[in-house]
């Protein structure tokens, strides 16, 4: 089931000026429930604006966007609703944090919901202890703390709100790769225990196969495909037209192809090439215990 | 965005206008406000429009643009038309004469105050509308700070820090549009946690404002500190003896410019001695 449909949705900045830019053209779209959705594009493909029509920060110019099947602009001035319905972590969003605490900042959501102080203080617990923020951490002022667990209480902010929809605007952005992994490997696992639908923008394709289970391609204001990691990432040739790439170590595999080994084209992670390679060259050991996933 | 800040935005184009020279402008400007403050009668005032048109039509800026820019000073002017018609005291019999609080305060409104609200609310938009025009729609900010030091230059020579003044004007100038850009972020940010900064009394929604204005400031702060490492590493060490990429020439246009901004204030004074209209 969809729990995000766009329908014949365009957005025009600056309308009716010298610097008019349409940012998406006719996009049509549909968003599985309960999946990890990954969205990518050039920077100006318009992925963010795609993003901030989500959750109704942008009104779209023409078209409709649904959420959970409804229209969200039907009651203009129910958008606040969607707004907890659609939570949304921006781009750095360590550069949004305010308040005195760790802990006032991660409630700001839950307390603009109105919710009961047992209610608030658990979820702050909850989503805290998920974003790997301990006790003490929570008594500190957010201006204390490093660039990586900046960002995870703002994460955590958006978290504690619980939002049946996940958006990520580039959630690992100037990370190192150890906090990539901690992050998006949260981000998965905060998504098999909440049953939470996730979207994740992101430039890296290596992150998009490991961690996404469908890719939505952007390019030049419309989409360019749509549909499963591994069905996407076997158009490499039209997403070389477009200057994206499919994942360093598809090429590999491709080049390996090209030599005449006969490997199967259809792989996208390091651990699938792994398996491959050791299911060709008879060897089941060095996959052992890995969780594996590839093409097939 | 939630600001409009259409006041004050450069608007592209190859005008005449466009590459005058901004020393050019600002004489040009300091003459058509003291022109605007000289007119005395209807025909003065009718001359300095039509100068005013013309530029704006010479311009290629849009009506409509600036126009939208005066809208956001819409409240201002009405307000301060409204506070002359209260103040002028007039001769003669007031066109209304109420006493709001017995023995205390009478409200009084004359001929007089009407017309010099009128006039006043006239004479303020005119000033807006050609500052904005010739400083802001037609002049970068990079060129009006260097045709500012230019122009000030001669100052040096008493030791007053004309190029550090300039510098800091070109850096507050800069960083608006990315301060306004910052400002959209961080509301779209604070929206999706549910923020609402249009519902409620005025100290709620001065609350509201709290999450959006200390992220901005931490920001500035950090902004400033990187601004100044990245100076500090391309060896800027203030004014002396530094060269420019763009320098600034005075052409015939501008000649001619100058020339047109005397003929201004020249017509405006022999409007006002030959041809006296309705003197206000």
């Amino acid at each position: 089931m969809s729990i995000i449909e766009l329908k014949d949705v365009s957005f025009v900045y600056g309308k009716k000026t010298p610097y008019e830019i349409t940012a998406l053209d006719n996009v049509s779209l549909n968003i599985e429930e309960n999946l990890i959705t990954g969205l990518i594009g050039h920077t100006g493909s318009g992925k963010s604006t795609l993003v901030q029509l989500l959750n109704g920060l942008l009104k779209p110019s023409s078209g409709n966007v649904f959420v959970d099947g409804e229209d969200i602009w039907e009651k203009p001035k129910k958008i606040g609703q969607i707004r907890y319905k659609v939570g949304m972590v921006m781009q750095y969003p360590e550069y949004q944090l305010f308040a005195d605490t760790v802990w006032d900042d991660i409630a700001y959501g839950p307390k603009n919901m109105k919710l009961s102080m047992e209610e608030i203080e658990h979820r702050v617990q909850k989503s805290a202890e998920f974003c790997g923020l301990d006790k003490e951490t929570l008594s500190k002022s957010p201006f204390d703390l490093s660039g990586g667990q900046k960002r995870r209480v703002a994460l955590a902010g958006v978290m504690a709100m619980n939002p049946k929809i996940l958006v990520l605007d580039e959630p690992a952005a100037g990370l190192d790769p150890k906090g990539r992994r901690e992050i998006l490997g949260g981000i998965r696992k905060y998504r098999e225990e909440s049953g939470t639908s996730v979207i994740i923008v992101s430039h890296s394709m290596e992150d998009m196969a490991m961690y996404c289970d469908n890719v939505v391609v952007m390019s030049k204001a419309r989409v360019l495909l749509n549909g499963k990691c591994e069905e996407v990432f076997s158009e490499h040739q039209l997403l070389k037209e477009n200057g994206l790439d499919v994942p360093e170590i598809t090429n590999i595999v491709l080049k390996l192809r090209e030599k005449g080994i006969n490997i199967p084209s259809n792989i996208y992670t390091v651990e699938g090439a792994v398996s491959a390679l050791a299911q060709m060259y008879g060897s089941t050991s060095a996959v052992k215990g890995k969780e594996v996933r590839h093409g097939f | 965005m939630a600001f409009d800040v259409s006041l004050g935005q450069y608007y592209e184009s190859k005008s005449l206008i466009h590459r005058l020279d901004p020393r050019t402008k600002l004489f040009f400007i300091i003459m058509f406000m003291v022109s605007t403050f000289v007119a005395k009668d209807v025909y003065s005032f009718a001359f300095l429009l039509g100068i005013l048109l013309v530029s704006i039509i010479v311009s290629r800026v849009p009506i409509r643009v600036i126009l939208k820019g005066l809208k956001g000073l819409a409240v201002i002017i009405v307000f301060t038309a409204i506070l002359n018609i209260f103040w002028t005291k007039g001769e003669g019999e007031p066109l209304v004469d109420w006493e709001v609080i017995p023995n205390f305060w009478t409200l009084k409104i004359y001929v007089n105050g009407l017309i010099n609200a009128g006039i006043l609310a006239v004479r303020i938009i005119m000033l807006l509308t050609a500052t904005t025009l010739f400083l802001s729609y037609t002049t970068t900010p990079i060129e009006l700070t260097d045709g500012i030091e230019t122009a000030l230059s001669p100052l040096k020579k008493i030791k007053l820090p004309v190029h550090e003044f300039s510098m800091l004007m070109t850096i507050a100038l800069r960083f608006i549009p990315t301060l306004t850009e910052e400002t959209g972020k961080i509301m779209n940010a604070q929206k999706a946690r549910g923020a609402d900064f249009s519902s409620g009394g005025l100290i709620k929604k001065a609350k509201a404002l709290v999450p959006i204005i200390i992220p901005l400031f931490v920001s500035s702060f950090r902004r400033a500190d990187e601004l100044a490492t990245a100076m500090e590493c391309r060896c800027y060490r203030g004014g002396e003896g530094r060269t420019r990429m763009k320098k600034l020439k005075f052409k015939v246009k501008d000649v001619f410019g100058l020339l047109f901004a005397l003929v201004l204030l020249a017509g405006v004074i022999l409007i006002n001695i030959y041809a006296p209209g309705y003197e206000i």
